[in-house]
């Protein structure tokens, strides 16, 4: 391991030592509860400072942040070490231990080296470079005072401050006419270095974009906790007139939430968080002073109107404040999100307007993964349903996706309750922004639903549409097969048994009257037999229709024992759309015939606007239905396989008029 | 005669031209398919082609097709269609073409009347099969038909089978006198003209009862 790469691991057992040794001696000089709380804040402080230094140093050991943490941890374990150190050895048990004066000296003498961190980082943050080269002048300012002012403190010192008054330095004393204009200069150095690291902070976020921005707004986060610790303690004093837990509280919290918010801000671990995080900060201080406010309020109100000390006057007022916490809460976030995270506040809005658009029926769910893209802000989104039947993946509009799209990389299973909805393949930056992506996700949550039931009941559906129309082809090509059988195999055999029989009756001699009067009743039975085998081929599929659906038309019109007349187009149609509307016709014609004791029968086969149209009219009774089960209800059933409608018409003594649509392409 | 057979079913191909040789014929050559057929007509200029409808490759209407080809081809000779079943109306329809015949092929073990009908294609007259005659000439259809006697009904449809009045005569057991009287009197009733016997009578009656209006 390279020196470089061991220092962070030395300096961080250097600081656990220092506490450790100091814990110790504060134990040693017999300290009492005040000590100890110290000790905690003291300890988180430089905990959490070398923590976050060591894991800087080692990711990015350039990055000066990460020393300069860990070089204030050093300082502030050293101090508090030798702060305990020289209580011990100075008072507590004088004279066993050396240089306890020495010890005294530098827990007096150097506080500036507490600014000297603060400071840097201020200038340096968050890429360990000055804001500009224009403040180059000013930091070198700063160096100088600093480095002056800690060089000159440790000759100030006639008398040390409690409990070390007793001690004297080791150091001489410089005199006091030569000291005071000199640390003024230098002090004043400080002073202007300090307040500068605030405008430079400042001038960076305002020309900062992008992931700059974000940065700072952590460490600005993180801030705010120093303002809120300062109104805590000054609460606190008023109302108990002490320093209570509230101080020992928000100085821990601080200590350890400034050099956090360092750590995340130089890392970009999470970066995106931020402005959520802002915003639920600002919501629930806004919500808790409010509902503060009002219990207050109503507990005042009521204490006058029913008397002082009510319980009931608690009790409504807790009422209040429980009922009105989730709308508030609601509505304070909504305000806080559109100012300070207006990514979600735009993001959850557009998802509301598209649920309501939704209600209203004036957009369709499968749009939800357009509304997504547009609400998280990233156009190469995608959604994706799950189909559990079919285990496979489906698109918007129903098709089957058997792979998956290698980018965006990002993907985030979508849920509700146990149902797999699908998938969110997104960019991987959303991940870094989980308050938005979950939230817009949880409230898009019902049209995903929709739009993935949709999807799955239209593939059922023309699943079962498309199994209807195989299974009719099948029974189309069964019926056909059959047809060709009996026509060209048992009805030939017959005809050649036939002329064989005809054959043996000529070589007959003229005495063989008998036998060939036998063979003509045998052949005539054949006869009858074809004829019979002819009809039944018939009804199965007529041969007609291998000529097209006019012949077809044509030789069943010509078969109708009444007058019908047909007008066909001759265009030839796909085989299953023919045998569709000959089905229909046939079908038709019959019921007109045997039903509706019609005297005329009108067939028509039109195209139009690519449908193949066939209307049938007869001028019979009328009052046609069509009953589950009946002919024509199964004819329906034909043509809608094959996604075309039949329309009867048909009122008592009106006649019968049957229309069947046909899409054909 | 001399005929040429087209049938792609060996038994029944073998079945015909017995039956054509037992009657006297003599058979030129029998075929199993259209192309076939087409060559043996140029090769033998057969007296009669007696062709199937469903033939190779795709037992559709190869045979009507190649009727159509020997007509414009070879009109001197007589094609006589045979069909397992009632085909569209054009095949039919070539029987308004003089030397043709449409019969089903079970007409064939109606030997004496189907011989009868392939003389009459090879003289140049017609043959339909009475199966199609019998759905033209039906009553309901036609006032003119209704108005015929049941004898004078027989006699019209026989006409439209192509037969002759001689024909006609024996298949009745009539007199030529009285069949041609009972023509005369369909003729008026109908309103016809067309020759009291032959092809253009034939023509007039076919078309009288609408076949050749669809020809394509």
């Amino acid at each position: 391991m390279r020196p470089s790469r061991l220092l962070p691991w030395v300096l961080l057992a250097i600081g656990l030592a220092s506490v450790g040794l100091a814990f110790a001696f504060s134990t040693l000089a017999g300290d009492d509860g005040d000590g100890f709380s110290t000790i905690i804040v003291v300890s988180a402080g430089v905990l959490a400072c070398l923590g976050v230094g060591v894991l800087l140093t080692v990711r990015l050991p350039r990055q000066p942040i990460g020393w300069i943490l860990l070089a204030n941890a050093l300082v502030i374990s050293s101090i508090y070490l030798a702060a305990s150190y020289g209580q011990y050895a100075a008072l507590s048990d004088p004279g066993i231990l050396p240089v306890s004066d020495w010890a005294v000296l530098y827990s007096d003498a150097s506080w500036p080296l507490f600014f000297v961190g603060v400071t840097a980082i201020a200038y340096l943050f968050p890429d360990g470079h000055l804001p500009s080269p224009r403040w180059r002048p000013i930091a070198t300012v700063g160096a100088l005072s600093f480095s002056c002012m800690i060089l000159m403190t440790p000759f100030n010192r006639d008398s040390f401050s409690a409990p070390f008054e007793e001690i004297s330095s080791p150091l001489p004393t410089l005199p006091e006419a030569i000291y005071t204009p000199l640390a003024s200069v230098f002090l004043l150095g400080m002073a202007v270095t300090l307040i500068g690291a605030v405008f430079a902070l400042r001038s960076r976020f305002r020309h900062s974009d992008g992931i700059e921005r974000l940065q700072i707004k952590w460490l600005a986060l993180a801030a705010i906790s120093m303002p809120l610790t300062l109104v805590g303690c000054m609460v606190e004093g008023l109302i108990s007139g002490d320093v209570g837990w509230v101080t020992f509280l928000g100085i821990t919290v601080v200590q350890v939430v400034v050099p956090v918010a360092i750590g995340v801000a130089v890392l970009r671990y999470r970066l995106y968080e931020i402005d959520r995080l802002i915003s639920l900060t600002l919501t629930y201080v806004v919500l808790t002073i409010l509902l503060a406010l009002g219990f207050a309020a109503i507990v005042l109100a009521a204490g006058v109107a029913l008397g002082g000390g009510s319980t009931l006057a608690t009790a409504a007022a807790t009422l209040v404040v429980v009922v009105a916490f989730r709308p508030l809460r609601d509505r304070i976030q909504d305000k806080v999100d559109h100012r300070f995270n207006p990514d979600r506040y735009e993001g959850l809005h557009q998802v509301d307007q598209f649920l309501t658009e939704l209600r209203l029926g004036q957009v369709e769910p499968e749009d939800t993964g357009k509304v997504l893209a547009g609400a998280l802000q990233d156009p190469t989104l995608q959604l994706f349903f799950w189909l559990p039947d079919e285990n496979c993946h489906a698109d918007a509009g129903g098709h089957l996706v058997s792979e998956l799209p290698e980018s965006p990389a990002g993907r985030t299973p979508l849920r509700r309750g146990d149902l797999r909805l699908g998938t969110l393949f997104h960019d991987e930056v959303l991940f870094d922004r989980p308050g938005l992506l979950e939230d817009v996700i949880l409230k898009a949550g019902m049209a995903i639903e929709i739009a993935r039931l949709r999807v799955e009941v239209r593939r059922q559906l023309s699943e079962v549409q498309q199994s209807r129309a195989r299974i009719l082809a099948a029974a189309d090509e069964e019926r056909k097969r059959l047809e060709r059988d009996l026509h060209d195999g048992a009805q030939q055999r017959l005809v050649a048994i036939g002329l064989e029989l005809r054959h043996l009756q000529h070589g007959l001699g003229k005495e063989d009257v008998k036998i060939s009067q036998v063979l003509n009743s045998v052949v005539e039975g054949l006869a009858q037999s074809i004829e019979e085998l002819r009809e039944l081929a018939h009804g199965v599929r007529p041969s007609a229709l291998d000529q097209g659906l006019a012949a077809a038309l044509r030789e069943l019109a010509a078969r109708a024992p009444i007058k019908t007349d047909v007008e066909a187009i001759p265009e030839r149609f796909d085989d299953q759309i023919e045998a569709a509307v000959y089905f229909v016709a046939s079908e038709a014609l019959t019921n007109a015939v045997r039903h509706a004791g019609a005297s005329r029968i009108e067939m028509v086969a039109s195209r139009v606007n690519g449908d193949l149209i066939l209307e049938v009219s007869d001028d019979g009774c009328g009052g046609a239905v069509s009953v589950a089960g009946s002919g024509l209800a199964g004819l329906a059933d034909r043509v809608e396989s094959l996604d075309g409608r039949l329309l009867i018409t048909s009122d008592a003594g009106n006649g019968t008029r049957l229309v069947a649509e046909l899409p054909c392409a | 005669m001399r005929i040429v057979i087209a049938e792609d079913q060996v038994l029944l191909r073998d079945g015909l031209r017995r039956m054509f040789t037992d009657a006297g014929h003599e058979v030129l050559m029998a075929v199993g398919d259209a192309d076939s057929l087409r060559a043996a007509i140029g090769e033998h200029e057969p007296d009669l082609a007696v062709v199937d409808v469903r033939m190779p490759p795709s037992f559709t209407d190869e045979g009507i097709r190649a009727a159509h080809w020997i007509k414009s081809n070879h009109p001197e000779v007589g094609v006589l269609v045979l069909s397992q079943h009632i085909e569209s109306a054009g095949a039919v329809d070539l029987v308004s073409q003089s030397g043709f015949g449409y019969l089903l092929k079970d007409r064939v073990l109606d030997i004496d009347e189907f011989l009868d009908a392939a003389v009459r294609v090879e003289g140049g007259g017609s043959a339909l099969d009475p199966k199609v005659v019998a759905t033209l000439v039906s009553t309901e259809l036609d006032e003119g038909v209704g108005s015929l006697t049941p004898r004078e009904k027989e006699v019209l449809s026989l006409m439209a089978e192509g037969l002759t009045n001689a024909g006609i005569a024996r298949r009745l057991f009539l007199t030529e006198r009285t069949v041609e009287s009972h023509v005369r009197s369909v003729f008026m009733k109908l309103g016809l003209s067309g020759g009291e016997d032959g092809h253009r009578r034939i023509l007039a009656v076919l078309s009288y009862l609408g076949v050749g209006k669809s020809a394509y």
